[in-house]
Order: C-alpha cells, then structure tokens, then sequence
C-alpha cells in the first residue's frame, strides 16, 4: 500500500527534513510514526501524499510513484487528517463539508454515503462547522475524508487537544475502519493512544527511522525511546519495572493482565511456589 | 522560506542607520518617484534602490521583491497601455484597440513608479527590526503606541495570513482540490470558498494576540516605557541630507 524506499528530503532554508528513510506499510496494518519535536513525522506524511516530493528515494503510495503523480489524484485513495481541523473546514454547513471532497473523488452515491456518516459521526448536517466544538470539528474533518472510503488513512496527530472521551470516539472509528482493512498510518506524541491503537511503531529521530518493529516491543526499549526524546507508555514501564518479580507480566499492555499476573504471583507466593 | 518583509538581520551601514533615519529615506525615495515626471528618474530611483539593497547585503531579497512586482506590474501595463487613447498611434491591435505614443510613455512611467515606490517598503523592512520601528515611532515621532504597536502588528501579521493560506491550501490539496488548473475561473471558484476559514483562523489568532498583549499590561506602555535609545549619528544626518537633495532633484525634473 505504501512504501518508502531510500527517501531523503529536506526544506530550503529550515527544518532538518529526513534521511534515508525506508519502510513498506502493507494494507491493512495500522502504524505510529513517534518521534520527538522536528524528527520529521510531519514530513513523512505529507511525502506520502505527494503534498511534498522526495529531494531523492522514491515514495509509491496505491501504485502511484508521488513523484510524478498530482496530490489530488493520489487524494482520491489516501485520507488526509490533519491535526488543526479549521484549515479542512470551508464549507457553510456540516453535510456540505461532507460531501465536498466526494466530490472530487467522483462519488456517485455522495448524498447517501453523507448521511451514512452524519449518522455514524452522530452530527447534525445542518449545522455551521465552526461554530462546533473542537471535537466535533475534528469529527467532521474525519467524516469528510472517510466518506471517500480511502485505501490509506494518514493521521498526523488526530488527537492533539481533545479530552478523553472524543479521542476515544475518534480512536475507536479509525480502529473501526482498520479492522474493515483500510491501513492507518498515525503520528501521535501521545504514548497511551499509540499503544492502545496502533500494531507497528515506527520511530523517528533527527531525520532517520532509528526503530521499527510491534509497537508492544518499543514500548519495552527505553533505550531506544530515550534517544527520540521519549517516555514508554505507563503499563508497558511499569510492567517492565515489576517484571523482575512477576512472571508472565512483561509482556502484559493493560492493567488487567497486570493485576491478573500480579494476583497469580501472589497466590503462587501464599502457597509457597515463589 | 521567509516571506519578501521578513527582517534580515546584518551589520552593514544600513542595518546600523537609525530606523526612522530608514523610514523618512523610504518614505523620500517613495514621494519622489511621484513628485518628478521623469521617466528617467524613476528608473534612477529603482537603481539607487538596488544600490542601497547591494549596500544592505539583501540584494537577492530586492531581486525577489522586484521580479514580483514586474510580473504585476505587466498585467497592470498591459491594462493600462490599452485604456490610454491620446497621443499618436504607434500600432493597430483586433478589437478596435491600438497602443499610442502617450499611452506607451505613461504606462512605462506608471509600472516605473509602481515598482520604485514599493522596493523601498520591502529594503526597509528587510533591514529593520519591525519593533524598532515601533519604538522609534513611539519615543522620536511621539505616536501613541497604540498606533504603533497596529501597525507593527499589521506588518508582522501578513507572513502568517500567507502562512495560514497556504496551510489551507495544502489541507484542501490533500482533500483533492485541484489548484494547478490553468482555467482562471475555476481557479477562482476553488479558492474563494477558502476565505471562510482564512478569515476565521485570522480573527481567532488577532483575538488571542489581544487578550494576550492585554494581559501583559499593553495599557501601561507609554512613551518612555522602551530601555532602548535610537540616538542620530553623523551618517543618519548625511542620509537625511542625501534624501533631502534627491526630493529637491525630483521638484525640479
């Protein structure tokens, strides 16, 4: 689905850009970009939908190489949210923001897939996007690009200044969508959303992928999170602070299975097996 | 990439000129090119700007400002040749429409004007902090600084509104608006639903820049609230003196 191969990039007068950036995201994964401020998460996805072109390596996203395909065109198979809704929103009420990037996808049936999504968003089309609360703009920004159904969904920081509860229900229908078989390429700073929806990680520091592998095993590498300026998610640090002593925990991503090995390293204690 | 009004920051001789020493300089080199009829004169007011952009090391900013102006100023010179109708005609064109020798003169004088006008507005701006030019408004000029800190604000804001452009641009781009058509028209109708969002992120970050000025006393600032001094010096005062010989020239063109 996508597939970065030697990718280097770099802006004109500021921002380190990438170097050598290689990595194949196959349909239906769902992968974290994670980094520190300025490694180059952004970047990397505006390369892959061809808003920027690689200075060298060749980007392929649904077949196309970026390099020789216009954006729009590679838009009708790549979903774009970015992380300030305001700069998608320009349309006067919410179902005309809906139906607005159908149309350039050449949706035949727009109107019935834009009441789909009011309903499954649970927004009112009549209403004026900017007068919404910040949640709910970022619900309309996602509606409008899931309306066209896109192969590859590309999230640069989704849940940037939502409180729980919204970005549990806009987390909850990209899993949704994933699970359907659309890849997911996120960027997060938030360790929790990445670890709680994410399979891969793929982590990003000074311009460079310096890891990539199942976002439980990063999670677990201090090391390598220490050196992009990172902090595991709390379960995973705290399963791998108790570990020591617990069995059958260090592998554990919920409080659940924590407390369930800690209640079975108990138990084993009391009757004299540990 | 900077926008064409960003400062450079130097040392050169005009960096080091006293910042209202700058603006009397550009306001002078911008009355001139209006005060002289002179074709030549103007022209001459575009090489000393480019002169003094060489001066000021941003030569290649002044050659950005100014290739910019002449692809506006072409549209306007074209616009501008066929509506003047005096003088003798030098050519025929479809449509009932011909050039003539006023008309040729007057719109070569009028893009001429345009362009020498607007290069020193960018040279100053290109050498000068845009909050010294402020507080030399406030502590020289005695302007209240209300009206200086608007119009720095003003100036500081037109960067961020193109930055803010071209972010929506980007985020309508990824939606699959197709900006690069070469049909004017459809162009048109694509960008102008743009507006909305443009005018509203700009009045919610105007807003946000109020409250936070407010917060950090913006009321109590007064004339003598600036640590800095912009005191003149020998080279301010033969500046003054160049810019006064160069609007005198232009009365007498």
């Amino acid at each position: 689905m996508l597939r970065l191969d030697g990718v280097h990039f770099s802006y004109n007068t500021e921002g380190q850009g990438i170097q050598d950036v290689s990595f194949e995201l196959k349909s239906g994964e769902f992968a974290a970009i994670i980094g520190e401020n300025g490694a180059g998460k952004s970047t990397i996805c505006r390369l892959c939908n061809g808003l920027l072109k690689p200075s060298s390596g060749t980007v392929t996203v649904a077949g196309f190489d970026t390099s020789n395909a216009k954006t729009s065109r590679i838009a009708r198979d790549v979903g774009f949210l970015f992380q300030n809704p305001d700069r998608q929103l320009c349309q006067s009420t919410v179902r005309e923001e809906i139906m607005f990037g159908m149309g350039f996808a050449g949706v035949s049936e727009a109107e019935e897939r834009c009441s789909e999504m009011l309903e499954l968003f649970g927004l009112d089309g009549k209403k004026e996007p900017f007068g919404l609360s910040r949640g709910e703009r970022q619900l309309v920004a996602l509606a409008s690009v899931l309306a066209r159904e896109p192969g590859l969904m590309i999230l640069d920081e989704p849940t940037t200044g939502l409180d729980y509860m919204e970005c549990t229900r806009i987390m909850d229908h990209i899993t949704r969508l994933n699970e359907n078989g659309t890849t997911v390429l996120m960027v997060s700073h938030d360790m929790e959303v990445v670890l709680d929806y994410a399979h891969r990680g793929l982590v990003l520091s000074g311009g460079r992928l310096i890891g990539d592998g199942s976002v439980h095993d990063i999670m677990r590498d201090a090391a390598l999170l220490s050196k992009a300026s990172l902090l595991p998610a709390q379960i995973p640090a705290l399963a791998v602070a108790i570990g020591g002593r617990f069995i059958d925990i260090d592998r554990a991503d919920d409080m659940a299975s924590i407390v369930e090995a800690e209640a079975n390293a108990l138990a084993g204690d009391s009757r004299g097996e540990f | 990439m900077g926008g064409l009004l960003d400062y450079l920051p130097g040392e050169s001789i005009i960096h080091r000129l006293n910042p209202l020493v700058k603006l009397i300089l550009s306001f002078g080199l911008c009355v001139s090119c209006f005060l002289s009829d002179s074709i030549i004169f103007v022209l001459s007011v575009i090489v000393i700007n480019i002169l003094l952009s060489m001066m000021a090391r941003v030569f290649a900013r002044t050659l950005l400002v100014f290739l910019s102006l002449i692809k506006f100023s072409t549209l306007l010179f074209i616009i501008q040749i066929l509506c003047v109708r005096q003088g003798e005609i030098l050519l025929n064109l479809p449509l009932g429409l011909y050039i003539t020798d006023k008309g040729l003169m007057f719109s070569l004088l009028f893009i001429s004007r345009l362009i020498a006008a607007a290069m020193p507005l960018s040279l100053t701006l290109s050498v000068t902090r845009v909050v010294d030019i402020a507080n030399v408004l406030v502590s020289k000029l005695r302007l209240p600084y209300k009206y200086a800190f608007a119009l720095t604000a003003a100036i500081r804001f037109i960067p961020l509104f193109s930055s803010e452009m071209a972010g929506i641009m980007e985020a309508q781009t990824a939606r699959g608006v197709d900006f690069e058509t070469k049909n004017f028209l459809k162009k048109i109708r694509l960008l102008l639903p743009l507006c909305a969002p443009l005018l509203i992120s700009s009045v919610r970050k105007v807003e946000g820049s109020a409250i936070s000025a407010e917060l950090r006393g913006f009321n109590l600032r007064g004339g003598s609230s600036g640590y800095k001094q912009y005191p003149f010096k020998a080279v301010d005062y033969s500046a003054l003196c160049l810019c006064a010989a160069l609007v005198v020239v232009s009365v007498m063109l």
